[in-house]
């Protein structure tokens, strides 16, 4: 223990320093709290979309049609717990009467542009996959999912080799995401009619939406009416409002 | 009494060298990436914060989970950042980069220059542990001999790293749990892939609650050093038998023993034997 008698001041100028460094990271401190807010600076949101744009290039270089998803063996199927959710006021529900039966277009760069009534969707070779659905906001909910590989209706309709992008859109308030033509064509995307073995419910899309467990849940339109596909990407009802557009699992 | 040399904290068979003033305790590359990591950790913390309370919960949906008490409960809003979950998503995924990129130059320093032989623990590391552990307890008097760091500092800042790389793979895991599912499932699957994540980052930040806290209770003399590189050894903790709020105060540090030489360089030897004028 030091005597108390080397008790001095110590080294005046550093601790003069130290005070200056102290106070000098303070106010620095305070004020990038004050050009950030909770959001962050302004000025960063052009480094954020540049790093976005970056990220989408890393994450179709991992993208693979071989890359699956299966939902664990012990883990339980969401049920009633999956979430349901649409962007119009209320429950978007297919009017027939009004706007005649349901039929699903597939056009744009396309050799034969088909309108598909529910019934054709059915004629066509079906899969049914039980796989998780991922959420924007973290959870993840496991369904099986019956319907037709989008791939083989795009076969079907013989979609130009140089589309780069679909459209998918909705009888929802207008509300459409456009995918990258290699996430629409892997094998587990599907344009789905059924889940947990009935018909697709008003709640989660009916009469058919877009599935895939390798897109974020909302990249995958629910209460589908047109397939387009097209050289240009079309964005999308989030991707428009600053959620990533390309939004891949 | 004038003839005698300057009482240093520890008497018996190891004597401190005369102090010395460092002019570049940390090199510049550790200053820049610490004081990086500090701002990419908060970022990374607030903005997953964020992320995390549009679904502040682990379970999969028609499921329960195990091993989180406050399931379904949002984190307070002023412990988050990024504002909105795409903005916080944005904010997440390019800061990753910068974390990353950061920890690589820092560890490809501390490798390459051989300081990890400062914080890699060793034979003999539990003992010291064991010693500083009772020495703040006040059961032990004399702080023990350290280099660069205590034995609870080593351990610190060695598990940082580790910590990050369990926070960096459980993240890409819940990234990409389809493109990459066999790492996903290394780390049990989405949901327990979450977790680790979540509990690396408590972990994470506990550590470093802990670290600033120690630099502030213990050793603020040690703050400058991680700026400009300058650190006076006789502020250290072992020369002032410094606790936690114990002997904080500079004048607990023993005077120089070289007078009317302050500015004593590392270059510059010092003289073995302090002589009183």
């Amino acid at each position: 223990m030091p005597p108390a008698g080397v008790a001095g001041s110590g080294d005046a100028s550093a601790i003069g320093r130290r005070r200056f460094l102290l106070a000098a990271g303070g106010g620095a401190g305070a004020a990038l709290l004050a050009a950030c807010g909770s959001y962050g600076p302004k000025s960063a949101q052009r480094i954020l979309m540049y790093a976005e744009r970056k990220n989408e290039v890393v994450e179709r270089a991992l993208f693979r049609h071989r890359s699956m998803d299966v939902a664990g063996r012990h883990a339980l199927d969401a049920g009633n717990a999956f979430p349901a959710y649409f962007i119009a006021p209320s429950v978007p529900v297919w009017d027939p009467t009004a706007n005649g039966p349901w039929m699903l277009e597939v056009s744009g760069m396309v050799a034969r542009p088909m309108r598909l009534s529910l019934a054709d969707l059915q004629r066509m070779p079906s899969v049914t996959q039980r796989i998780n659905h991922y959420c924007v906001e973290g959870w993840q909910a496991i369904a099986s999912w019956t319907g037709v590989r989008l791939r083989d209706l795009a076969a079907v309709v013989g979609v130009d080799p140089a589309a780069r992008y679909a459209d998918f859109q909705s009888f929802d308030d207008g509300y459409h995401e456009s995918w990258d033509i290699e996430s629409a064509m892997h094998p587990q995307t599907l344009v789905a009619y059924g889940m947990d073995g009935a018909f697709l419910g008003a709640a989660h899309g009916g009469p058919a939406r877009i599935h895939s467990p390798i897109k974020l849940g909302y990249k995958n339109t629910k209460y589908l009416t047109r397939i387009e596909f097209m050289p240009v990407r079309n964005g999308g009802y989030w991707s428009d409002q600053g959620y990533e557009w390309y939004g891949g699992i | 009494m004038p003839d005698e040399p300057i009482p240093q904290a520890h008497d018996g068979e190891e004597e401190l060298p005369p102090p010395r003033i460092e002019r570049n305790r940390h090199a510049p590359i550790v200053r820049v990436t610490h004081w990086v990591a500090v701002v990419a950790i908060l970022v990374m913390a607030g903005s997953g914060l964020r992320i995390f309370n549009a679904y502040p919960a682990f379970h999969r949906r028609g499921e329960t989970f195990c091993c989180y008490p406050f399931e379904g409960r949002a984190i307070p809003d002023w412990l988050t950042f990024g504002g909105w979950l795409g903005g916080a998503r944005h904010w997440h995924f390019a800061m990753m980069w910068v974390l990353v990129a950061n920890g690589f130059v820092y560890l490809a320093y501390v490798y390459l220059r051989g300081e990890w032989r400062d914080l890699v623990p060793r034979r003999g590391d539990i003992r010291d542990v064991v010693q500083m552990v009772r020495f703040y307890l006040f059961i032990r008097r004399e702080h023990p001999l350290q280099g660069k760091y205590n034995a609870l500092q080593k351990g610190a800042y060695f598990a940082m790293p580790w910590i990050a790389v369990l926070i960096v793979l459980s993240g890409i895991a819940i990234w990409k749990p389809v493109e990459l599912a066999p790492l996903t499932t290394l780390f049990g699957g989405y949901v327990w892939a979450r977790y680790w994540h979540f509990i690396g980052m408590v972990a994470l930040l506990g550590l470093a609650a802990g670290h600033v806290f120690m630099v502030f209770a213990v050793d603020p003399y040690v703050l400058p050093s991680m700026i400009t590189g300058r650190y006076n050894e006789r502020f250290a903790p072992e020369r002032r038998n410094g606790r936690p709020f114990y002997h904080l105060l500079p004048r607990w540090a023993p005077r120089p023993a070289v007078a009317d030489a302050p500015e004593a360089h590392v270059s510059a030897p010092t003289p073995a034997s302090p002589t009183e004028p």
